[in-house]
């Protein structure tokens, strides 16, 4: 790949005799979403401090568009954007304030504010909050206003900390569209989140826990290395079951309602067999269960547990 | 509500804000901090008695007599080494920087003058700090007419005309014949701690739950927002007469002063005084909207309650409007008592007039809870 | 430094502290609460104390003495009939001071031989409000024409001592604690809003999105500290004129240079508040530190004790507060017309505060865990 725009070496992050981040080796690439994945209190919000330079790592090196954080954190400062947990936007001030607020400190006022907001307001679906205080709207707006902000003054990088906390599941998804848009745009963005199934939205995955790394990966190569596989069910009526089975291959097995199969990938083979079933088959039903991110995990951090990675 | 069910639940609740409080670091501050510093501080180093004052001697008399009036004043130990000045320019410059607090300006005359009968000398002093300036000019009015003026002739003395009228005035002080301020001081700290107390910690850990939330889980459990209530207010009634029993023996194990009169009317008089001040605690964390709020309105209540309830400046003092406004806090009525018990070595008699004062207040507090918290926890 | 950023800052700041109608009410309503209760505080000119009289002797000399002493209103006699009857009103407290005539009196002024015993009892629990009295009640005494011996001191001999008060000659002790509550007022509150507001700030997020921001710590900092800074001078000019009106307490020397010396004051507490407020997680907390340490660095600053009478180890520490300075200057400039030229030491120290301090807090500001 081209040079990585984010890269850590042996980053580590010690509080007395806890070590909150350790050894964290990551690549990030330019234009890419990278999801930084965990539980709580797995060292995501400690990392994503540190590589923003508001907290002093106890070890290890950091470089962020080019830029020595650890030794020269605040030149950082005009190539990011940054969406912390709580969304900051200052109680007692209008959004149309805060969009002031934040946008004059990066410089942009007037008619390029004009056009830059927006743009931005359309996108984001803001323009009837802009008139309101922000401590009455509600949390999914606050967190397409934090988004918004945070990318107005169109930085290289986007680091998002937890920006779907506390928000229901469609206006998530949503939310992660306007996230996609933002990468197309050229941006990269590098986002933590508990939330599993999140991962496949961005390109690359990492999985953080208890402050190590324990994959780091694409979504899809992750599922073919750690799950139990995806499951296909085809729901038939009962004649043409059999035929179906025998189409599918030995692995199929027979179901109360139909066919089911479970196969590592959906590879193309795989697909060009579910095509010719359903072409035959008109009253066929094809479902596909595609393996859950949590339980992914589970077997990353079991994998990890039966065999602890040689160093290095 | 059932009589037995009700003390059972508070009782609950009491011992689970003490396991809560435990970790509360506010909390530890404001009982394990702040009496030990209140204690350093009245017991050893605030005090209204001069001490190391400047001052300055424009002697034009320059005689063995002028010196030997200036080093008795000197010798009584409130003053440091005299400034010596030249001019009477230089005695109003010298006061006007506050390098001296006196000048004593002796006279040319002043040893002829010592002869004849009534020597005469002038006292110029900085009047800003009143208290001081009285205090001071009264040492050394005492000194001066007291100096003997050996070198008159003895037939002098004998003879001196008495002023008619002279008045031999003396003067006792009862309960504390050396005037030490850390007394009145220290017998009032149990006082203003368990103000501090009970305001602020009531205040905080009532709004601080209701910001968090978890008040309405507590609502929605089966104890009665009463209940809860009281149950808070349990554990500091506890943790007040702990510190006012660490106060007292602190302040007679380090600075020798023990309470002359009975321990019971001391106990006595502690429990409508902390019920009334945790009562002030839970109005204002009912009328704040946010923690800060509450910990501002209780500040701000605390000093005035110190300022004019005479623990640390004398109430009677005080002009009369202010001195009554002064009486409508619990910890005026509270000091009176302390006070009384400590150095006057009151008994459960003279602590009565106190007690029913704080019921009153309790009483009175009670009722405004009650208008304002109606309409939320109905 | 960029003057459009500190621009932005501070329009928000001030936009914020505007609309937040609780934060303005303290900023007038404190400083005016404190200016009218410490006012009182130090009366050193005894008026209507209550005085118990014990009148054993019943003639007119002795009623003319007890007529002398509530005749312009300082105590307010209180008879009892027995000395029994006024020692239980001194234990229960109340009566502070109390005043026994012997039986003789008459005989003993009139003729020769010894003057007569008067005893003045005070009760010495009240130790402060006993310091007072004594001096007042011997002036008194004086007064009337009486000569005053200390029992057992040569008769008719002695040194008359004349004095004369140069600077608040009435001995009035309001100017005093007028002065000394323009330090109060700057060192308490000014440190207390600054924590709980840079507090609120840590918790919702805000401080760290603004570090994010190119925002340097310097014009933060002055975005905070200007905008409270002008709030205070306002409330500096206020309680000048309040303590004008409604006390009768004006500046004796310039009230330029007291705003002046005043305001900056007010910065280096500024300051500090923002360096207690580093160190505490939640307002509540910033709060209850600031009070634990502001309440003995007010006691000890010389706002009500003078710094004088205090044990040497401890004057040295009270020495290093800027609060004691900043009090000395205010009152040498309420009570005694003192120019800069005369407070010069004390303004140096204040300087060196000042610097020290706002130090401290811009390292605080860009301080990383």
């Amino acid at each position: 790949m081209m040079d990585p725009i984010i890269r850590t070496r042996g980053l580590t992050k010690r509080f007395g005799d806890f070590t909150a981040v350790d050894e964290l080796a990551i690549d990030v690439a330019p234009g890419t979403i990278f999801a930084f994945l965990g539980a709580n209190g797995s060292g995501k919000s400690t990392t994503i401090r540190m590589l923003i330079g508001l907290l002093r790592p106890t070890a290890g090196a950091i470089e962020v568009d080019g830029i020595d954080v650890v030794r020269q954190p605040r030149r950082v400062r005009d190539h990011i954007g940054y969406m912390g947990q709580k969304v900051s936007l200052y109680q007692g001030l209008t959004l149309r304030e805060n969009v002031e607020f934040y946008a004059g400190l990066y410089g942009l006022a007037g008619a390029e504010l004009e056009r830059r907001w927006g743009a931005l307001r359309e996108r984001f679906a803001l323009a009837e909050a802009e008139r309101e205080k922000t401590e009455e709207l509600p949390a999914a707006i606050r967190q397409r206003a934090g988004l918004a902000l945070s990318t107005m003054h169109r930085p290289r990088v986007l680091f998002l900390d937890e920006p779907t906390a506390g928000v229901d599941v469609r206006s998530r998804g949503v939310f992660w569209e306007l996230i996609q848009d933002e990468a197309e745009g050229g941006s990269t963005v590098f986002v933590t989140t508990h939330f599993m199934e999140e991962a496949d939205y961005c390109d690359w995955v990492c999985f953080i826990h208890a402050g190590r790394l324990v994959a780091d990966a694409a979504p899809e190569e992750l599922r073919r290395r750690y799950s139990a596989g995806y499951r296909i069910e085809v729901a038939l009526p009962e004649g043409e079951r059999a035929a179906v089975g025998a189409a599918l291959g030995r692995e199929a097995t027979t179901t109360p309602t139909g066919v089911a199969l479970v196969v590592d990938t959906l590879g193309p083979d795989v697909l060009a067999a579910l095509d010719r079933v359903v072409g035959r088959h008109p009253a066929a039903r094809v479902r596909i269960e595609q393996p859950q991110m949590t339980d992914v995990f589970r077997r990353v951090l079991a994998a990890r547990e039966a065999a602890p990675p040689a160093a290095g | 509500m059932s009589r037995p069910r009700f003390w059972s639940n508070v009782l609950a609740v009491a011992y689970r804000e003490a396991l809560v409080l435990r970790h509360d670091r506010a909390f530890i501050g404001v009982v394990v901090a702040q009496p030990i510093m209140m204690l350093v501080l009245m017991g050893m180093v605030l005090s209204n008695k001069p001490a190391n004052v400047p001052w300055a001697v424009l002697d034009r008399s320059e005689s063995p007599v002028s010196r030997r009036l200036v080093e008795e004043i000197q010798a009584s130990g409130y003053f440091r080494a005299p400034r010596t000045i030249h001019g009477y320019e230089e005695a109003r410059e010298v006061l006007r920087r506050g390098q001296a607090l006196a000048v004593l300006v002796v006279p040319d005359e002043f040893a002829r003058r010592i002869e004849r009968g009534r020597p005469r000398v002038q006292l110029l002093i900085d009047g800003s700090d009143p208290l001081s300036a009285a205090r001071i000019a009264g040492y050394i009015g005492q000194i001066a007419s007291a100096f003997a003026t050996r070198d008159g002739p003895p037939a002098v003395r004998h003879a001196a005309p008495r002023l008619p009228g002279a008045i031999d005035v003396r003067q006792r002080f009862w309960f504390n014949p050396t005037l030490s301020d850390r007394k009145f001081f220290l017998s009032a700290l149990a006082g203003m701690l368990l103000t501090n107390l009970c305001l602020s910690v009531t205040a905080l850990g009532l709004v601080g739950e209701r910001e968090v939330g978890t008040y309405e889980q507590m609502l929605a459990l089966p104890t009665t927002p009463l209940e809860i209530v009281l149950g808070k207010l349990v554990p500091f009634v506890g943790v007040s007469y702990a510190l006012l029993l660490f106060t007292t023996v602190a302040a007679g194990v380090i600075f020798g002063l023990w309470p002359q009169g009975s321990w019971l009317a001391l106990l006595v008089v502690t429990l409508p005084f902390v019920l009334a001040s945790l009562a002030i605690g839970v109005f204002v964390s009912a009328v704040a909207r946010t923690s800060a709020q509450a910990v501002f309105i209780t500040v701000f209540f605390i000093m005035p309650s110190f300022v004019l309830s005479g623990v640390l400046f004398p109430y009677q003092l005080m002009p009369r409007g202010v001195r009554e406004i002064g009486a409508l806090f619990p910890l005026r009525w509270y000091q009176i008592a302390l006070r009384g018990v400590i150095e006057r070595g009151a008994g459960m008699v003279e602590v009565l007039v106190p007690v029913a004062a704080l019921a009153a207040l309790f009483a009175g507090l009670l009722l405004v809870i009650r208008w304002r918290m109606k309409p939320r926890l109905g | 430094m960029s003057a459009r950023r500190l621009w932005t800052l501070l329009r928000r700041e001030v936009r914020a502290t505007l609309r937040d109608p609780f934060t303005a009410t303290i900023l007038v309503a404190v400083p005016l609460l404190a200016l009218l209760a410490f006012g009182f505080v130090l009366a050193t000119d005894v008026k209507h104390l209550a005085l118990g009289v014990h009148d054993a002797s019943g003639t007119a000399a002795s009623r003319r003495l007890v007529a002398e002493l509530a005749a312009n209103g300082t105590f307010d006699p209180r008879r009892f009939a027995t000395r029994a009857a006024l020692d239980r009103a001194l234990v229960s407290g109340a009566i502070s001071a109390a005043i026994v005539i012997p039986p003789d009196f008459d005989r003993a002024l009139h003729q020769g031989g010894d003057p007569p015993a008067v005893q003045v009892i005070y009760d010495g629990g009240e130790a402060v409000l006993a310091g007072n009295a004594e001096a007042f009640l011997r002036s008194l005494i004086a007064a009337t024409g009486a000569g005053l011996t200390e029992a057992g001191s040569p008769r008719g001999a002695g040194v008359e001592v004349v004095t004369r008060a140069l600077f608040n000659a009435r001995l009035d002790g309001k100017p005093f604690m007028v002065a000394g509550t323009f330090g109060f007022v700057l060192s308490f509150l000014t440190t207390l809003i600054t924590a709980v507001s840079i507090v609120n700030e840590r918790m919702t997020g805000t401080f760290d999105q603004l570090q994010v921001t190119p925002a340097t710590s310097l014009e933060i900092f002055l975005a905070k500290i200007l905008p409270l800074g002008a709030v205070f001078a306002f409330d500096v000019v206020l309680m000048v004129v309040v303590a004008g009106l409604v006390l009768g307490v004006w500046p004796h020397g310039s009230l330029l240079f007291f705003v002046v010396v005043s305001s900056g004051y007010v910065l280096i507490s500024l300051a500090l508040g923002l360096i207690f407020s580093a160190t505490s997680a939640t307002a509540a907390e910033a709060v209850q530190k600031t009070v634990l340490f502001s309440i003995p660095l007010v006691q000890m600053s010389g706002f009500a004790f003078a710094v004088r009478n205090m044990p040497t180890a401890f004057r040295w520490f009270a020495e290093l507060l800027p609060a004691t300075h900043y009090i000395r200057v205010s009152r040498a400039i309420y009570l005694r017309d003192a120019g800069p030229l005369e407070l010069l030491p004390e303004l140096g120290v204040l300087l060196l505060c000042g610097v020290v301090l706002i130090g401290l807090a811009l390292r605080t500001l860009e301080a990383r865990a």
